[in-house]
């Protein structure tokens, strides 16, 4: 790699993230309004496909934004998708066995709110967030593909997205299929919060990469990004908790969507706000 | 921009991640066993024991003192029941344990016994009885696919009566809820 290459900001990566959030929105509405008029009946297999079906949308729109706007300086991609199905295979080989059946999480975690903000950070947010980080530190890190600090940002949340893409799917297989309507609101919530956690361990992965960091760099960016998760986990059941009054039950699966895509939103500007900030004082460096 | 070689703070740095990691899971699994193992202190009619806290406590009715289950299980709920059996001075634990048998044929679906046998529990003697049924909800309109339970009683004799004392889970989820009823039947008195 050439020492003369110069430092750049890759910008789409930011408007394909932004993109991402207002689409999954988009789709989800498009989802609910069409269930709603359309009311279409399913058998067993055609609602379990559906719902496969639906888990993959999400990450197919980032990678279809990320494809058509990644021109100027392409990432290969067989690694991108390589980084994505390596999130995925994690997830599925590593993460959900040891959170759902080593941890067995659905028996304690939500016991109070200390355990569902402590427990999920300890063991779903670490799990979930060191998986993915491996997924990237152990594939395309070390390779010369992986030239600018925006690449972390972009890799992690390939690996992101393939997690959230089997966390969904085993969602849709473990209830046999999904209501169309609460369900990929679910779907979009979890691949938003994904993504945006994976976002900031791309971020730590990045400047580790390019700059001679402390050694407690990538172990808070993981701590952070684990804590991001916890808390996060935390506030949706907070905002979707069903409301009872005397005509009836109202749930608020609605609000989760929002959330996450506030969170999303967020956790973008401010990534994005520090690579930039990074970026200059590298090419000041330079 | 030129790719950083790998030295050693970067080895380090990485060795640290999965450190920082284990720890977090190691804690995670102590605050796990911390909450699974928490419990609430049960006395009645001579019999005390530390019952788990955040399970779901049935009235005690005719010889069944508790009857406690958990709600978080997956299936049929893992629960706890404590019974208390009049019985003749003359009756041995072998005895009881057909009468308890029995009952557990007439009342459970598709009951079979595994095995039983003469044990010692926590320095008691007692009698333990492994067996095998079918909870099927009576509900007609519930969807789900009747769960196969197992089951492990330990008849215990104190006096003029017997106590017996009832784990039943899941058998997708029995040895992993065993530890806990231990814990349970360790903290046991009467």
């Amino acid at each position: 790699m050439s020492e003369a290459k110069a430092i750049h900001e890759r910008k789409h990566v930011w408007r394909d993230e932004i993109l991402l959030i207002v689409s999954l929105v988009v789709f989800v509405g498009i989802v609910y309004v069409l269930d709603g008029a359309l009311q279409p009946v399913f058998t067993n297999t055609t609602l379990l496909l559906t719902g496969v079906f639906l888990a993959l949308v999400p990450a197919a729109i980032w990678l279809i934004f990320f494809y058509l706007q990644d021109r100027a300086e392409p990432e290969p991609k067989g690694f991108v998708l390589g980084v994505f199905g390596l999130g995925a295979l994690l997830a599925a080989a590593v993460g959900i066995p040891v959170v759902e059946n080593l941890f067995r999480v659905s028996h304690w975690l939500r016991t109070d709110t200390m355990s569902t903000i402590v427990g999920g950070i300890l063991v779903v947010g670490f799990t979930q967030e060191f998986l993915k980080y491996a997924a990237v530190r152990y594939s395309i890190y070390n390779s010369d593909e992986f030239d600018e600090p925006t690449d972390g940002v972009i890799y992690a949340t390939a690996a992101g997205l393939g997690y959230a893409t089997v966390l969904n799917i085993n969602f849709v297989v473990s209830n046999g299929g999904v209501d169309l309507g609460a369900g990929i609101i679910r779907i979009a919530v979890v691949a938003l919060a994904q993504a945006a956690f994976s976002g900031i361990t791309g971020y730590f992965l990045g400047r580790a990469k390019f700059e001679s960091e402390q050694i407690w760099w990538m172990p808070l960016g993981i701590t952070l990004a684990a804590v991001f998760n916890g808390v996060f986990n935390w506030l949706q059941g907070v905002v979707t908790r069903p409301t009872i009054t005397l005509s009836g039950a109202t749930t608020n699966t609605w609000m989760g969507l929002v959330l996450a895509a506030v969170v999303a939103l967020v956790t973008t500007g401010i990534i994005l706000w520090l690579v930039r900030r990074n970026i200059k004082s590298l090419q000041a460096g330079n | 921009m030129a790719n950083k070689q790998t030295s050693l703070g970067d080895r380090f740095a990485e060795i640290t991640v999965v450190v920082v990691t284990i720890i977090a899971l190691v804690a995670g699994w102590f605050y796990k066993s911390s909450i699974e193992n928490a419990s609430l202190p049960f006395s009645v009619d001579g019999i005390s024991v530390e019952a788990p806290k955040g399970w779901l406590q049935a009235e005690s009715s005719e010889d069944v003192l508790l009857r406690t289950t958990d709600i978080n299980s997956t299936g049929f709920g893992a629960t706890y029941t404590i019974r208390k059996i009049a019985i003749t001075s003359e009756a041995t634990t072998s005895e009881v344990a057909g009468l308890v048998t029995l009952e557990h044929a007439r009342d459970l679906l598709a009951f079979r016994m595994l095995d039983q046998r003469e044990v010692t529990v926590y320095g008691r003697e007692a009698f333990e009885i492994n067996y095998v049924f079918v909870e099927s909800n009576p509900d007609l309109t519930h969807t789900e696919l009747p769960s196969v339970v197992r089951g492990t009683d330990y008849v215990f004799l104190n006096g003029d009566h017997a106590v017996v004392v009832s784990f039943q889970a899941d058998e997708k989820t029995y040895d992993l809820d065993l530890d806990r009823f231990h814990v349970f039947l360790q903290s046991l008195n009467f």
